[in-house]
């Protein structure tokens, strides 16, 4: 809960769960939730690509919502819901989606990559068949410099058929 | 990790990336995740003016705001690290330019650093900035070509006497007055390319830790070489190189950026051995886009010497090139267009003049591909050459290209030609397309009022090049090393920074050493081990350093089946290594793991059980030049439609043909592809680095510097040659840049084409929509 | 110059459990403090330094706001609905194809997910879609403080400026009302931006009654091409009477065009920008035009 009177530099407590875990913190107004995983939390798989909002690559889910953390304040998270891209593989077996990407070369250097896999989860949570097209349009607020998006596409594509990718084995 | 299936040949395969399962699953390393006890963080204040005279900084508040431990002038920082000196040759005034860590007496861009300010917290940095009073003495912005060669504007660097920092120098190859006296017409045209800039995702970043007690800096960077990094390093803070030692695990992307170490990272290392603390500094991305770099701002006079047939006989270019604000980069890159001018061209003659000046812009930093410039102005000269005669862009090309079975099979600047497969790719396009139906299509939609454009644009890109006579030796080192749990450790100066090298070198390595991939490991950024190199750049990466692993597993492979046939009393001929284990009719039980006999090599090399003369010493270090491999290239083709009333491009088909010799990996080699026609795409539909006539910089923000989304990168085709080998071990050649190289003049040509009913000429790489309908004459510029 | 600082400045945070101690927060913040809702706008200001507020109040514990409800009038969006949620309710859908299609155009689904519809109006930025969207749906806000209880602002009088409004800084908006369409109304909202998702060069909402092959009325506004979007009509496009179809939407182009003068910057100039104007509008209008024929008078989607 909110502490009753607090000034600009006074901290808050918040309490949220992050990747199904109870977890709390105190922070200034001012911090992010982005700053606040990353930092106080050490959830350094969101990343921080532009801090105004344009990029994508800190995108989480928030109460189930894909959601710019950078826009969003640690206080207004409060007993909110967040999902991470830590969260994603579960008992260390990689989601389908990951795999899929994964399979499909998806990624280069990787700084987008928390973002793009948050963005396509919460696209296959609500449209588990969606187009080349959809899937186009709804990765179209995440930047990616190194791909050119045709593999990241190709990977959500995969995931959503759910079809077995060549892997190294195969030629 | 999954198990990684055993193959025959992981060479040529598109074998999953071994980097990936840390960055799908947020266990990347990047700099900004790295925290280390009692780390402080760094925050610049800026200069808001393009051109100022610095009076005096007022740092008293801000060290005084809460959480501040440090700040620094540009005073104190000269105290603490040399500046930065720049030799440029070429200038006619000697060109020695020197400049301070931090801007000490004038600020020469809109945010050159003035100070530094080190704090418990980047946010408290921040704040502590904002208290920082900076008295500046405004003087005229120099913002453009033309106001830097103008007399009457104040010298940014007085030293200089001027603005002009080289040139005009010019060099001839040929006959070029023979050539233009022959012509039966000259073509001229005034070719421009815009500023703009790299982008990686993650910008530039560095954690400097000093250890007071040893005298040692550790410092975790984002680069593009560890090595560069520490020698650049080392010179400005006057300390030996053994006490640096520079480390990068995850790189957030680069395209040429991060080379060396920057002002703002020498200053960081500085503070934190004045403080004995850890200091962290992560560019954030107004930092990025204002002042980290720009590229690609040059121009161009060009003629054109051609015969009534199309033949372009020669080409007379004068070449300015904006350095911006702090010299560095520039002059190198003019000597690169010069020699690459001719491309795969058989031009009999070039005359080229360059020059460079320095304005208060962002400086000129390295891009994919920076020599670009020399594709995009012939690409769309041949164009323009079609266009004035009348006959077709294709017939141009193919009168013009180099073939392989004619001579002189050598670019009028020097470069032998062996091996180019250019012209075959330019038909293999044309055919993809279905050319000829493509523009009957075209003219029909004409009539309806619908503007449809084809482009093609065809170049070669030194990967590493071909072997020039008599040139410097260029090499790449890999050292390979056996180590005691059987594993294969490949030790490269490459500095992966998205194209999967951990994954590509060890197919090689595991391929030619008999290993499972999953054996092999390549261990790169730390100067503690790292081999000799610059890093990665320059398409060094798959001739020459695949070379180098291909070449150091066949020696150490070498080498233990020697050690191994002492050991079991067989000829080395008897045995091999399979799956990361030895085998042969000879050895007991058919297999032995390799770090068994790592263990017996060991064993008898201390017990004297060798004879004199075998080599136990399970490493082995490999220069390599990249052979006899040469070129890659190819032929990119766009068709666009364009809306003549928006302006608007829709890009409905791209497709590149390209030779990059033998694929490593196709998926990966495809990903830098498409990846470099996204920037090319970017380029010229939607990014420009713009400044306003006072040198403020404009695209300071990403809704400003507009990289392009999976909604304006269409789908890329991609059909790959097969190469002609001229090496016997060694065809791979690089393909990290070529995407970004030829995609800008395919699409202006297809963009060119579209609008040409409107006879509308394209001279310029950045086509916006609005500046599509004043080409189109819609609207007046 | 924008700050190149991006985090954020120093501001007090207060997230109220109910209106009045909202209203109350603001009053007592002496213009200091802000409202936040999505923060989508708000937050980015910050970033950028262009707004220091001392104090944020967060609506988000307001209870009551999130709901579009729908009465006798129209539809009723509260204040915390999000632009994800207005695009995705069956009400806003059924009942105003404008407002969807102008919402899709908005950023990205990231972006919608938190961003408000009100907060879009609040914020006032010039090129936003959904005040132009608003003015030609005649939509009203609902605005209330402390001391002065709760008043009703036409879109058409709220719109002041860039990013300026006739909300005072005590007031918050609890809801914005939009009027059911009349019958055999059509309507339009197209745009052209540099990249799907960013804010409009030039915007046009568009809204066409037709008789027939007659107009009879017609309602339009542009975003991207002033301080503010306004409100045209036949009457101001020196066009009433030309009730024939007939080169009316050419002419209405020509008309709109002609009356701008847009502003410029590096995405486009201001002869482009009204070049794209002249286009847009007659391309809106025909399409608007021609929705409400197909769909035999209800306002076409
Ligand atoms: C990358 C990006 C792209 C975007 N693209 C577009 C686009 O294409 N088109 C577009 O229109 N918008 C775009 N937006 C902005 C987005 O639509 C915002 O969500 C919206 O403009 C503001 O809504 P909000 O709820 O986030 O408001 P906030 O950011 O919370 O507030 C905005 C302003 O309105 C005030 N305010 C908010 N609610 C109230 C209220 N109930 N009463 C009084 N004052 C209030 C606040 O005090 C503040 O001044 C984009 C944003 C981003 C980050
Ligand atoms: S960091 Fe949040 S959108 Fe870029
Ligand atoms: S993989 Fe590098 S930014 Fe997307």
């Amino acid at each position: 809960m909110l502490e009753p009177e607090v000034g600009q530099g006074a901290l808050l407590s918040i309490r949220l769960q992050v990747n199904g875990e109870e977890r709390e913190g105190e922070v200034e107004g001012r911090t992010t939730l982005a700053d606040f995983l990353r930092d106080q939390l050490g959830l350094t798989g969101t990343h921080l690509g532009c801090e105004h909002g344009v990029c994508g690559a800190c995108t989480v889910l928030l109460d189930s919502l894909p959601t710019r953390s950078c826009l969003v304040l640690a206080a207004s998270a409060d007993g909110c819901r967040v999902e991470t891209v830590e969260g994603l593989a579960r008992d260390g077996r990689l989601s389908r989606l990951q795999q899929a990407m994964w399979d499909s070369h998806s990624f280069q250097c990787g700084f987008c990559t928390p973002g793009f896999l948050i963005q396509a989860a919460a696209l296959l949570a609500e449209n588990p068949t969606p187009t080349e097209a959809e899937v186009r349009h709804a990765l179209s607020g995440n930047l990616c410099r190194c791909t050119g998006y045709e593999s990241i596409v190709r990977g959500v594509l995969a995931a959503a058929e759910g079809r077995e990718l060549a892997g190294e084995g195969s030629k | 990790m999954r198990a990684l299936v055993p193959a025959e040949r992981y060479t040529g395969a598109s074998v999953r990336r071994v980097e990936d399962e840390r960055l799908l699953t947020g266990r990347g390393t990047y700099v900004a995740d790295v925290r280390l006890p009692g780390m402080l963080h760094a925050a610049f204040c800026r200069s808001p003016l393009p051109h100022a005279r610095i009076v005096a900084v007022h740092t008293e508040s801000a060290r005084l705001a809460p959480g501040v431990v440090a700040v620094f002038d540009g005073a104190q920082m000269a105290q603490m690290a040399s500046p930065v000196a720049s030799l440029i040759e070429s200038s006619p005034s000697g060109g020695k330019v020197s400049f301070g860590i931090l801007a000490v007496d004038k600020a020469r861009l809109v945010g050159d650093p003035v100070a530094l300010v080190v704090a418990e917290s980047r946010a408290l940095a921040e704040d502590a900035c904002e208290l920082i009073q900076v008295d500046y003495e405004e003087l005229a912005p120099v913002v453009t070509v033309e106001q830097a060669l103008d007399p009457n504007l104040p010298a940014i660097f007085e030293e200089l006497g001027g603005n002009r920092l080289f040139g005009p120098e010019t060099k001839v190859f040929g006959n070029v007055d023979g050539a233009f006296a022959r012509a039966d017409r000259v073509v001229r045209a005034s070719i421009h390319q815009h500023r703009h800039q790299n982008v990686p995702m993650e910008g530039r970043a560095i954690l400097a830790s000093f250890d007071p007690s040893s005298g040692q800096l550790l410092v975790r960077a984002s680069t593009q070489g560890v090595n560069t990094t520490r020698r650049m390093l080392a010179e400005q803070l006057r300390m030996p190189l053994d006490r640096l030692r520079v480390v990068a695990e995850d790189v957030g992307g680069s395209f040429g950026l991060k080379f060396g170490a920057s002002r703002e990272e020498v200053a960081c290392c500085a503070a934190s051995r004045a403080l004995g603390r850890p200091v962290r500094w992560i560019e954030d991305r107004w930092e990025n886009l204002t002042v980290s770099g720009q590229a690609r701002e040059e121009s161009f006079e060009v003629e054109a010497a051609v015969t009534a047939g199309g033949l372009i006989l020669a080409l007379r270019v004068q070449m300015v090139i904006d350095s911006g604000a702090y010299p560095g980069f520039a002059p190198l890159v003019v000597d690169t267009v010069r020699e690459m001018m001719p491309g795969p061209y058989r031009l009999e003659a070039l005359a080229f003049t360059s020059s460079g000046v320095v304005t208060n812009k962002a400086s000129y930093v390295a891009y994919r591909g920076p020599w670009a410039a020399e594709t995009f102005v012939r690409e769309r000269m041949v164009d323009l050459v079609a266009q004035e005669l009348g006959i077709s862009a294709m017939e141009v090309r193919l009168r013009n290209l180099a073939t392989r079975d004619e001579a002189p099979l050598r670019m009028v600047t020097g470069p032998s030609l062996a091996g180019i497969t250019a012209r075959d790719s330019l038909l293999r396009a044309a055919e993809m397309v279905d050319l000829a139906s493509l523009q009957e299509h075209q003219r029909q939609l004409r009539e309806e009022g619908r503007y449809l454009g084809v482009g093609f644009a065809t170049y070669i890109e030194p990967a590493p090049g071909p072997r020039q006579e008599g040139g410097e030796e260029n090499t790449e080192r890999v050292r390979v090393e056996l180590d005691r749990e059987g594993s294969l450790l490949v030790h490269t100066a490459q500095m992966p920074h998205g194209q999967g090298h951990r994954t590509t070198l060890a197919q090689v390595a595991a391929d030619e050493f008999g290993m499972r991939l999953g054996q092999v490991r390549v261990m790169v950024g730390d100067t503690q081990r790292t081999p000799e190199g610059f890093g990665t750049g320059g398409s060094r990466f798959a001739a020459m350093a695949g070379g180098a692993a291909l070449h150091g597993a066949r020696r150490l492979r070498g080498k233990v089946l020697e050690a191994a046939a002492q050991i079991l009393d067989l000829a080395p001929a008897e045995l091999d290594i399979s799956h990361g284990e030895l085998v042969g009719p000879g050895v007991p039980g058919g297999r032995l793991p390799l770090a068994e006999l790592v263990r017996r090599i060991e064993l008898a090399a201390r017990s004297g059980q060798l004879p004199p003369g075998t080599d136990a010493d399970l490493t082995a270090t490999e220069d390599f030049d990249g052979g006899q491999s040469g070129w890659s290239g190819g032929t990119h083709c766009c068709v666009v439609e364009v809306d003549p009333d928006t302006g608007l491009v829709r890009i409905l088909r791209y497709l590149v043909v390209e030779d990059c010799g033998d694929l490593i990996n196709p998926a990966v080699v495809d990903g830098q592809i498409r990846g470099g026609v996204a920037q090319g795409v970017g380029a010229v539909l939607l990014e420009r680095s713009a400044y306003d006539p006072q040198g403020q910089y404009l695209s300071a923000t990403l809704m400003d510097y507009l990289l392009p989304t999976s909604l304006d990168i269409p789908h890329i085709e991609i059909e790959h040659l097969i190469p002609v080998r001229l090496d016997p071990d060694v065809n791979f050649r690089g393909v990290g840049e070529g995407g970004m190289i030829a995609a800008p003049p395919t699409i202006c040509n297809a963009i060119a084409d579209a609008i040409s009913p409107f006879g509308a000429k394209v001279l310029e790489q950045h086509l916006p929509p609005a500046r599509i309908v004043e080409l189109i004459g819609a609207i007046s510029a | 110059m924008l700050s190149w600082l991006l985090k954020l400045p120093p501001f007090a945070y207060r997230a109220p459990e109910s209106l009045e101690e909202g209203l109350e927060l603001l009053a007592a913040g002496d213009g200091e403090a802000r409202v936040l809702a999505g923060g989508q706008s708000l937050i980015p200001m910050l970033a950028l330094r262009l707004a220091r507020p001392s104090l944020l109040v967060d609506l988000r514990r307001v209870p009551g706001l999130a709901e579009v409800k729908e009465d006798g009038a129209g539809l009723r969006i509260g204040a915390l609905t999000t632009e994800l949620v207005a695009e995705r309710d069956p009400l806003v859908r059924a009942r105003s194809p404008l407002l969807l299609e102008a919402l899709d155009f908005i950023g990205h689904p990231a972006i919608r997910s938190r961003g408000t519809v009100v907060g879009s109006l609040c914020h006032a930025d010039p090129a936003a879609e959904l005040p132009a969207a608003a003015l030609v749906l005649g939509a009203e806000l609902t605005a209330r403080s402390l001391g002065r209880g709760s008043r009703t602002i036409p879109a058409r009088d709220f719109f002041l400026g860039p990013f300026t409004t006739a909300l005072e800084f005590d007031e918050v908006v609890t809801e914005v009302r939009v009027p059911a369409a009349p019958p055999a109304e059509g309507t339009c909202f197209l745009e052209v931006s540099r990249r799907p998702g960013d804010f409009a060069m030039v915007g046009v909402a568009a809204a066409v009654t037709r008789e027939g092959d007659r107009v009879v009325d017609l309602r339009l506004a542009l975003t991207g091409v002033g301080d503010r979007p306004r409100l045209l009509t036949l009457d101001e496009l020196g066009l009433e009477g030309r009730a024939s179809s007939e080169g009316l939407f050419s002419e209405a182009g020509r008309s709109v065009g002609a009356r701008l003068r847009p502003p410029e910057d590096l995405h486009a100039s201001a002869t482009y920008r009204r070049h794209l104007s002249t286009v847009l509008t007659e391309r809106a209008l025909r399409t608007a035009f021609g929705r409400a024929d197909i769909r035999g008078g209800a306002a076409g989607a």
